[in-house]
């Protein structure tokens, strides 16, 4: 991250020379689009001018809600008021907007300067960076209405390229979310396929300049083309190829480890997807302000979870983002806890259209070997002999030889600890591991690393106004000057005191 | 090489492939000299525009040449002539017209990376089939393969044996012989395991050996203990494991802690 900012610096030494606006004041409670696109301007050019790109991140938090209040007319106002009357960006932009009738406009334009009035028109244009920002959010206007979708496409086309020409590195974070625009408009183009070359030549660039953000919110666009075409095979060589960058957003993250989770999962790795699932959880946004994302992981969570011969907790199904969207999974995990197959194969005609939707119905296909194992080992606790005929009938498998072959598997694999005889045709089933041995020390040293990295990460994460300590010291500075005033007061109040004390 | 060069050619092998027994060393040789053929037009892999009959020839080209490959035996070769005609099968789909012979070369493809006991390949493979997960069921060709996976994971080894027989294409039971050597190292894995002895007569049926002196072979093999006047065989026992503590890795770990507490405090 450090040395991002170090080249950034150089490029935007002149960029500071320009007049700085002072930001506005906290907006008022509920400021109009036009304002908040205005002030989240005046923050962009800020944070090229400080060097800080927080107060980009900030401007980038506020693109969600922001997103659904904006129209043609917002976005034409804030333009005008941005830009000078004749830069050349401001009928670039204003020509990606749609036409809107003269009355309307005017209506609107007269209503909204009421509020823009005081501000004055801008003298200079902003930054380049204030211009991909307007492009992001007509590209976000363009792509919620289908009438409009090959426009903006080829806005996003021109805007991928105008920012890798422009290559400045106070543009990064704004790129990784006109990355996401880009790849929503060939989606909704259908022409997700075609994305994937432009994704792989910017993704190639992102790495050799740095570019953390944008590299990160690439390669999950990539992965995610990859895999929406299920192709499992090129998603696992691009992931072995690349390196995720440490530094990235969490929301990038969770991606990654939720596309990871997948590959994982169909490759049969399950600990490792299962690791990156709940990595994916973890570090999703609050499941109310990202619902679609949580159900999604924890669809994909509780078939790993089975798949790895454990039961999903009960009170997850309960969760009320979850509950509707998990039906059909908790009747699953139901058959598979009950270790019944007949239960579990209506269940899957049930609700095969919802698995092939979600992309889980193979994964769910495999669970049958579990459900026969979850079986064997229910009979394994309960019975300490049981005749191979009897798992026969109780498991509905087809004949008791392929019942001896399973309990042998099972054996094997260490789902049961036990022994099968053959001559008397019944199995025999051992005592029950105990949970203590050298494998408990490797579970408390994984969770004491991760509390550790925890606390170490956070105090990382701090951050300090700068100078500020010179203040602290200031103040240290006037309490030992008070201290020593007050030492000096009890060293006269105790002379004080022995005369008084002489004088009784 | 000319195009009506290239023409006959594709001929004769279509010829020397498609009549009664075919004629696999000439099929070899007439293959050699196609591949040369399409690599020269740019045909092998498909680059630039071709018109849609020329797609199709090299396509069937190199489906003869997977089949070819199966029936000599050659399982490298089946590999390669896949992979060029995954371009065709995924690429061009849209294109070209079906061929009747992609799915029977999918389902060869899923059984060999079955017998070659690559089973995340097997199903990264099958995830990426261009069908719906209930259409898979229908089509015998990767019926066939998807349900030897299940009964293999199951451990129904008897369902694996007797599908045997049943393979939906002539090529199909060329891998059948080495799922059966998997099959045999799998059974007797579990044995090992789950048996103290067992009858030499019941190992044999277990093992699906119909005589008995090669399951004494097999026996050897795998070094169990054969007592021929009881009739019985005897698994060896691996000694149970000794639980170690690991000191010097739990010593290291508390170190660790120790420093990183102080940093804290």
């Amino acid at each position: 991250m450090a040395d991002v900012e170090m080249k950034a610096a150089d490029k935007a030494k002149d960029e500071a020379k320009k007049d700085e606006k002072k930001p506005e004041e906290a907006p008022k409670p509920p400021p109009s689009p036009v304002d908040e696109i205005k002030s989240n301007i005046a923050l962009i050019e800020r944070a090229v001018s400080t060097l800080e790109p927080r107060f980009t991140y900030r401007v980038l938090r506020t693109l969600t809600a922001l997103r659904k209040r904006i129209d043609a007319t917002v976005l034409r106002t804030a333009i005008e008021q941005v830009y000078p009357k004749d830069a050349a960006e401001k009928e670039t932009l204003l020509s990606w907007l749609p036409e809107g009738s003269a009355a309307e406009q005017s209506m609107e334009v007269d209503s909204s300067a009421a509020t823009a009035k005081p501000s004055a028109p801008a003298s200079s244009a902003p930054p380049p960076e204030g211009e991909i920002y307007l492009r992001l959010l007509i590209l976000h206007y363009l792509l919620t209405n289908p009438a409009t979708y090959s426009k903006a496409l080829a806005l996003a086309n021109e805007t991928a390229e105008k920012m890798q020409a422009l290559n400045r590195r106070s543009m990064d974070p704004i790129a990784a979310k006109v990355w996401f625009a880009v790849e929503r408009a060939y989606e909704l183009a259908g022409e997700l396929a075609d994305a994937r070359p432009l994704f792989l030549a910017a993704q190639r660039t992102a790495s050799l300049r740095h570019d953390d953000e944008s590299q990160a919110s690439l390669i999950n666009r990539l992965l995610r083309n990859y895999l929406h075409y299920n192709l499992y095979d090129q998603a696992d060589k691009l992931v072995s190829k690349t390196t995720f960058p440490e530094s990235a957003s969490n929301p990038q993250f969770a991606r990654y480890h939720y596309f990871l989770g997948r590959i994982k999962a169909v490759q049969l790795n399950y600990s490792e997807a299962h690791h990156n699932l709940q990595q994916a959880i973890r570090r999703a946004p609050q499941p109310r302000t990202a619902p679609g994302f949580y159900q999604a992981v924890h669809k994909i969570f509780i078939v790993v979870e089975l798949l790895m011969g454990e039961i999903p907790e009960r009170s997850l199904f309960r969760h009320p983002v979850l509950e509707k969207a998990l039906i059909a999974y908790f009747d699953i995990v139901k058959a598979v806890r009950t270790g019944s197959l007949s239960q579990f194969q209506s269940t899957l005609s049930k609700h095969a259209a919802q698995f092939e939707a979600d992309k889980t119905y193979t994964l769910i296909v495999r669970l049958r070997q579990n459900v026969i194992k979850t079986g064997i080992r229910r009979l394994s606790l309960s019975y300490s002999r049981i005749s191979l005929r009897d798992i026969c009938l109780k498991l509905h498998l087809d004949s008791e030889e392929d019942a001896e072959y399973i309990v042998g598997k099972a054996i094997r694999d260490g789902v049961i600890e036990g022994r099968v005889v053959h001559e008397k045709g019944w199995m025999e089933c051992g005592g029950q591991k105990d949970g203590y041995g050298p494998e408990v020390s490797d579970v408390f040293a994984r969770r004491i690393g991760f509390c550790l990295q925890l606390h170490n990460e956070s105090i990382k994460a701090m951050r300090y106004p700068l100078n500020a300590h010179r203040k602290e010291l200031a103040a240290a500075e006037g309490a030992r000057e008070r201290e020593k005033e007050l030492a000096k007061d009890i060293q006269a109040g105790d002379l004080d005191d022995s005369d008084m004390g002489g004088d009784f | 090489m000319a195009a009506h060069q290239l023409k006959s050619l594709y001929e004769d092998l279509q010829r020397s492939f498609n009549g009664g027994p075919s004629d696999l060393k000439r099929c070899g040789t007439l293959l050699a000299q196609l591949k040369m053929g399409l690599i020269e037009t740019g045909l092998l892999p498909p680059r630039g525009e071709h018109n849609l009959d020329d797609l199709v020839v090299a396509r069937d080209i190199l489906e003869i040449g997977a089949f070819w490959s199966i029936r000599t035996q050659d399982v490298p070769s089946f590999d390669r002539y896949f992979s060029q005609l995954q371009n065709f099968y995924t690429d061009y789909s849209s294109i070209l017209p079906p061929s009747k012979r992609e799915y029977p070369i999918r389902g060869l493809n899923l059984i060999r990376l079955l017998t070659q006991n690559r089973i995340a390949d097997f199903h990264t493979t099958l995830e990426s089939l261009p069908l719906p997960a209930d259409a898979i069921a229908d089509n015998p060709y990767l019926a066939h393969p998807v349900n030897l996976e299940r009964w293999l994971m199951e451990g129904s080894y008897s369902k694996v044996w007797n599908a045997r027989e049943e393979a939906p294409a002539e090529e199909y039971k060329f891998f059948v012989d080495s799922l059966m050597g998997t099959i045999r190292n799998e059974i007797a894995s579990c044995e090992e395991a789950a048996y103290e002895s067992l009858p030499l007569k019941d190992a044999a049926t277990l093992l699906f050996f119909p005589k008995q002196s090669e399951l004494l072979n097999f026996a050897q093999q795998r070094g169990w203990q054969v007592n021929p006047t009881a009739g019985t065989v005897t698994f060896v026992k691996k000694g149970e494991e000794k639980i170690e503590i690991p000191k010097e890795k739990l010593i290291a770990a508390n170190l660790a802690y120790a420093r990183e507490l102080e940093q804290i405090v």
